[in-house]
């Protein structure tokens, strides 16, 4: 058996040629009135769909719809949940790419539908499994630029948990059975970690295989504690910062480790070899049916052509690990 | 020139249309180098003049000729190149940079843009420049073995430029680095890459931050050996000056006090007030009121406005301090 592989977060919705900017051009022209939200809407299903295509044609096992509706992590259900708007523009963490931070201006309210459109339209897409992603809500509760209704963060992280997990509900009456959990706050701001395990307590389902994606940040001081979280999978990126987490990987006796291996937020090409050599070091504390490899992040940060090569050396790099013929 | 509440902006103003059509025909190949750069030298002049006009003490050339804050640099090295395109927010996409080999300097890359636009004026123009920290941060790097060795590299390479503007008669440096808080664990590095750029300069070095989280690097950043820290305060709704409540400011402070992405423009009362609040902390002399950020990303007429407002709001206040004996 082969490593299994997968994706995180956002695939890059235009590429470099002028073909493959067709949703850069419609959403121009639907800013100036040139065109109807439907024909929009048909050209996000059209990338959704490229997207979906270009993941499973490098060979990956686990595809998500590539998130090409998002405008920014939070994008979905800022415009979605009531008792939150879209806010100021922030940097997203240490990225040159900027959010809407949600503002929080009454009590968040959601029929937990904001992804089941795009989840059912990716599943008559993709020929591979297909999982979904929501962020997290210590994520979410953190990158707020304002709150007006909750008196604290930990009663914020928990509304916001209550939130999430109607979503997940709903995600799951749609089909879904993996969710990623995107949370890099879990990382970036440890001592909140006790105040996460409560929220994620409530987004426990035991027929779904929640994943709990940290990034961008080293896990150090909480993998531990992540260990015995209620979720089937831990994401770890060990490729952004120096991190001590890729020699503490069997801290995990149950939950699969989704490891980070391609760095997606520079553009220097890994060999195959080299996601090996990182696989097989994984491969000395956590068996090879609990680990998974990924890319550190969304695969946005960089261009299109770049985000493909870095999932062909993903790919390859798993199947020289097993042993499998790399095709030429 | 009054010698309290110097007025300037932060660097970029909105582009003519007739420029930013231009630059479209180049990209399609339909205008040449020469033309364009004609009408971004227009651009200037009237930039200029409607910064003389508007009444702002210190003033910029305004960038018509720059795209982007790293790209433009990262173009003039050797040792980048220019990678494909990736999104920054909504439907916004730029060429990111790829630091691909060892950088150099084949020859100034601001400097007669500089000297340009200070012939057209009596009134100083900033020289402006994009920090070592920042041109890494935003760049993708291949071929540094660590995010330090580069930023040294690119230090190196700042100050050359920032030499070459002192030589050509730059009263005022500004070399922004607006990403100096991504990575608050690394301000020691631009810190110290900073000691390289302005080692030996005599002119007023200025350093533009914005977005992020300015109180993760707050005090450490009053160590930036810069004499001006240049601020959005507006945005953050003066936020950061709370700051200054524990650990005074010890720098000149070039203060925010309109909001650059929002269409409307503060009212001079409300400008004024931004003023005001600075005052709190920073003596009239060493508080430079001016927009939060560089305004590139307005239309000319915005532009105006807003410089407009910071202008006005300045006289209010002037007025009131001269009335309150010292």
């Amino acid at each position: 058996m082969t490593i299994r592989t997968t994706v995180i977060g956002a695939y890059p919705k235009i590429g470099d040629g002028l073909e493959a900017q067709e949703l850069r051009r419609a959403l121009h022209r639907h800013d100036r009135g040139e065109i109807a939200d439907a024909e929009l809407d048909k050209v996000f299903d059209d990338v959704t769909r490229t997207a979906i295509g270009e993941i499973e044609a490098a060979g990956i096992d686990v595809t998500n719809d590539g998130q090409i509706r998002w405008d920014d992590l939070l994008s979905p259900f800022a415009r979605t949940w009531s008792g939150v708007e879209p806010g100021p523009l922030e940097r997203f963490y240490d990225n040159n790419t900027y959010f809407r931070q949600p503002v929080i201006d009454g009590r968040i309210v959601t029929d937990g539908r904001s992804l089941v459109r795009d989840y059912t339209f990716a599943a008559g897409v993709a020929k591979m499994t297909l999982k979904a992603a929501i962020p997290g809500p210590l994520t979410f509760a953190t990158l707020a630029a304002r709150d007006e209704q909750y008196a604290s963060l930990e009663e914020r992280v928990l509304a916001i948990a209550d939130a999430t997990a109607r979503e997940i509900a709903g995600l799951k009456a749609a089909g879904a059975t993996m969710i990623d959990i995107e949370d890099p706050a879990v990382a970036a701001s440890p001592k909140n970690i006790e105040l996460a395990r409560e929220a994620y307590r409530r987004l426990a389902d035991p027929d779904l295989a929640l994943t709990l994606v940290t990034y961008f940040f080293p896990a150090d001081t909480v993998l531990e504690s992540l260990a015995s979280f209620p979720v089937a999978a831990i994401g770890i990126d060990v490729r952004s910062r120096d991190t001590t987490a890729f020699d503490r990987l069997d801290a995990f006796r149950t939950q699969a480790v989704v490891l980070g291996v391609v760095d997606a937020r520079n553009t220097r090409l890994e060999t195959a070899d080299e996601v090996a050599r990182y696989a097989e070091r994984a491969l000395k504390l956590v068996p090879q049916e609990r680990l998974v490899l990924a890319p550190t992040t969304s695969l946005e940060y960089l261009p299109r052509d770049v985000a493909r090569a870095k999932l062909t050396a993903l790919v390859e790099g798993a199947r020289l690990v097993s042993g499998e013929k790399v095709p030429a | 020139m009054s010698e309290n509440l110097l007025t300037t902006t932060v660097g970029s103003f909105g582009k003519p249309e007739y420029l930013t059509k231009a630059r479209g025909q180049v990209a399609r190949g339909k205008l040449g180098a020469t033309e364009l750069e004609e009408l971004e030298r227009k651009a200037t002049a009237e930039w200029i003049r409607r910064q003389e006009d508007i009444g702002l003490d210190v003033l910029v050339d305004g960038e018509m000729y720059r795209g982007d804050m790293v790209a433009y640099f990262a173009e003039r090295l050797e040792g980048f190149k220019i990678g494909g395109l990736v999104r920054s927010y909504g439907n916004r996409y730029y060429h990111k940079p790829v630091i691909a080999g060892k950088i150099s300097r084949p020859k100034p890359m601001t400097v007669s843009w500089f000297e340009y636009a200070q012939s057209l004026t009596s009134k100083p123009v900033k020289g402006m420049l994009t920090g070592p920290y920042t041109l890494l941060d935003w760049s993708y790097n291949e071929a540094y073995p660590t995010r330090r060795d580069a930023v040294l590299a690119l230090a190196e390479i700042v100050r050359d430029e920032a030499r070459d503007l002192e030589r050509a008669g730059a009263k005022y440096i500004q070399i922004d680095e607006p990403a100096i808080h991504a990575r608050p664990e690394e301000i020691e590095i631009a810190i110290e890459a900073m000691g390289i750029v302005t080692a030996g300069l005599s002119a007023k070095t200025i350093s533009h931050i914005c977005y992020g989280d300015f109180a993760a690097i707050y005090p450490q950043v009053l160590d930036l050996p810069v004499d001006q820290l240049d601020l959005a305060m507006a945005n953050y709704g003066y936020r950061w000056l709370d700051l200054f409540d524990r650990n005074p400011f010890t720098k000149e402070l070039a203060i925010g006090i309109v909001d650059v992405h929002a269409h409307a423009t503060e009212t001079v009362d409300e400008a004024a007030e931004g003023i005001r609040k600075g005052l709190r902390y920073v003596p009239a002399a060493k508080l430079w009121p001016h927009p939060d950020c560089g305004l590139k990303t307005r239309t000319v007429e915005e532009c105006v406005e807003k410089c407009t407002a910071v202008v006005e709001a300045t006289k209010v206040v002037r007025k009131e301090l001269a009335k309150v004996p010292a």
